[in-house]
């Protein structure tokens, strides 16, 4: 029999996913070991993990050098890829907002030209492009996003959020929500048919598991 | 140097001769096949005006096609397909012809990809049309011969996934959506995104049990027995007519006998501007993107000025070379046999020798670097030819078999014989 490829995203998601699995039967002690190997086995089932950074995920499961994943919806609506979502696994919930000062609060269109600060610029782009029908200023930031609009590097940024606390310690407020995000199953469109039944049996356990 | 000189751009590759020569063998099967079956070669621009491919439809977007101006300022492209200039020809060139026309092609296409995992923004394409009929014979056709080309290239498993788009369009007919809804609903579905697929269901009020077949659309795919659970539900006309097609086409394939290579996905929704029926896509190991796309395109050549159902697949060479790779698919290799040594008094008893070899059907070199017998030993082990030939006098040569090492002297008479 082939493996089965689960690429995982490395940190707490990795952690929520695998416990999930060993829940379904896999043997993931490899994992548990916390060894330097990058790939895992499960011997008896012909599965095999490996850990990737979350924004390298959809790439290789697009690609097939995965057949499914576990990755936020955040990454998968700023990669883009031709995948296939399967499941919501419901851990790692959050949102992706608009926020800016509150001064902002329904003005946002009045506002001329928007320079928008993010980590996410295609989410960014795509929202006021065909949501809003804006043109707008992208500035990619790498991490403290929220610090662009005290310092005048923008007007609003576009951002993940949890609780909403560091927002509202910077005076920034949530002038809209784009999406709700957290973990997906996604699979290969090749994968899901050439071995429809080992993936669907997977899909189903965890679904289960959810209820 | 100028600074990109020994470079390639990005997604476009060099292919080099034991690949050259296995997409060559490839290209050459194909040919033979769909002539076989009665299709005509063609042969269209690389280059066309962009409004050939310009539509609102959206098939091929046009940020992913590589545009240039001619002398008169229009706007050309690269073709990023070969189905289109064939509608063109077809609605412009073949106005009269007797119906069906059959078209196949093999020929390079260009597209901004996001390349990788075997994409290209440079790939070559190999497929056939059927033109002037709408019959499940003609998709059936369309089907066996992809089925069989597949077949041709070595490629053991692999799996055909037949879906009809008139099914999904019957269903959104019934629900009253508007074409931007019906898109979204498209969208999640072909994605299986049944997170999106049910937050905008419950936004929307559709009928509950149309809701719940549409929820689990994404789902029916597999052996032919999903079109009997679908059938179960309230259907109207279109949808009822759409999976009776499919039911059609299975039951032709199955007399083809290739009912094996194929199973159902009601679910596959890909462009619903282009696409008005049968559409399938090919899948097999180790590469993680179709390798070959295919379906009913009616109202494509219409645009052109004259309507027109049509047919069609094509599948990528490029992919299917991958896939051959990864599932270490044993491919032949281009070899030569003989190499043959002379000095200038045995030239012409070598070119003659050389003549009739080659005739045989033996792959020949001549040795251009007027090496010694001995070291013309040593480059043909690093090219793994086969012997090296050298010409003693007008009647005897001596062979070095490379691997044995062995070295016979042999009449030329007795080689000319064989």
């Amino acid at each position: 029999m082939r493996y089965l490829t689960i690429a995982l995203s490395k940190g707490r998601l990795a952690d929520l996913s695998i416990e999930m699995l060993e829940k379904l039967g896999i043997d993931c002690s490899e994992y548990r070991n916390e060894s330097r190997k990058l790939i895992f086995t499960d011997e008896k089932n012909k599965i095999k993990f490996f850990l990737v950074k979350p924004a390298d995920v959809p790439t290789y499961v697009e690609y097939g050098a995965a057949d499914m994943g576990v990755v936020g919806k955040d990454t998968l609506l700023e990669e883009g890829r031709h995948l296939y979502e399967v499941l919501n696994l419901g851990f790692a919930a959050c949102r992706m907002v608009l926020a800016g000062p509150s001064e902002l609060m329904g003005k946002l269109d009045g506002l001329n030209n928007k320079r928008v600060a993010t980590k996410y610029p295609r989410i960014a782009r795509e929202y006021f492009e065909h949501k809003r029908r804006e043109s707008i200023e992208i500035i990619k930031l790498n991490g403290s996003v929220e610090l662009a609009p005290l310092v005048g590097l923008s007007e609003v940024i576009v951002d993940l959020v949890e609780s909403g606390r560091t927002l509202k310690d910077n005076g920034l407020v949530i002038l809209d929500t784009i999406a709700d995000i957290s973990a997906r199953m996604v699979v290969n469109r090749v994968s899901m048919k050439m071995e429809s039944e080992r993936i669907s049996g997977i899909i189903d356990g965890l679904k289960k598991q959810l209820q | 140097m100028p600074k990109w000189k020994i470079y390639t751009p990005d997604g476009v590759q060099d292919i080099l001769f034991d690949e050259c020569h296995l997409k060559r063998s490839l290209e050459q099967k194909l040919r033979t096949l769909f002539r076989s079956c009665g299709y005509n070669e063609l042969e269209t621009p690389t280059m066309e005006f962009y409004d050939v491919f310009a539509s609102d439809g959206g098939a091929m977007p046009q940020e992913n096609m590589f545009k240039f101006f001619d002398q008169q300022g229009r706007i050309l492209v690269l073709r990023p397909d070969i189905t289109v200039p064939v509608a063109r020809i077809t609605a412009t060139k073949c106005r009269d012809a007797a119906y069906p026309l059959r078209f196949s092609y093999i020929g390079n296409v260009f597209r901004y990809n996001d390349y990788g995992g075997g994409k290209q923004n440079e790939f070559t394409q190999a497929g056939i049309e059927v033109l002037g009929v709408s019959t499940p014979e003609s998709d059936a056709e369309v089907l066996s011969v992809a089925i069989n080309a597949l077949k041709a290239t070595g490629l053991e498993s692999f799996q055909v996934d037949i879906g009809q788009v008139e099914f999904f369009k019957g269903l959104m007919e019934e629900t009253g959506l508007s074409d931007a809804d019906t898109e979204e609903v498209r969208k999640w579905i072909d994605r299986k995104d049944y997170v999106g697929l049910e937050e905008f269901l419950n936004r929307h009020d559709i009928r509950e049990d149309l809701k719940k077949l549409i929820f689990d659309l994404p789902g029916f795919f597999g052996s032919a027995d999903v079109i009997d659970r679908v059938e179960a539900f309230k259907l109207n006309k279109r949808s009822r007519e759409a999976l009776e097609n499919i039911r059609q086409v299975l039951k032709i394939l199955d007399d083809y006998g290739m009912g094996q290579y194929v199973s159902v996905d009601l679910g596959m929704l890909r462009a619903l501007e282009y696409d008005t029926g049968i559409i399938f896509r090919g899948f097999t190991y180790g590469v993680g993107f179709p390798i070959l796309t295919g379906g009913r395109y009616d109202r494509l050549v219409g645009e052109f000025g004259k309507e027109c159902p049509a047919t069609g697949f094509s599948l990528g060479i490029n992919m299917i070379m991958m896939a051959m790779q990864r599932q270490k698919v044993s491919i032949e290799k281009p070899e030569t046999d003989s190499i043959i040594c002379y000095s200038e008094k045995g030239r012409k008893t070598a070119f003659e020798l050389c003549d009739e070899l080659r005739r045989q059907g033996l792959v020949v070199e001549l040795d251009i670097a007027n090496s010694t017998p001995e070291s013309a030993v040593i480059y043909a082990a690093a090219k793994n030819i086969g012997g090296v030939i050298s010409i003693v006098d007008g009647d005897t040569v001596e062979i070095r078999y490379v691997q044995s090492g062995e070295v016979a002297a042999v009449q030329i008479s007795d080689l000319l014989k064989r």
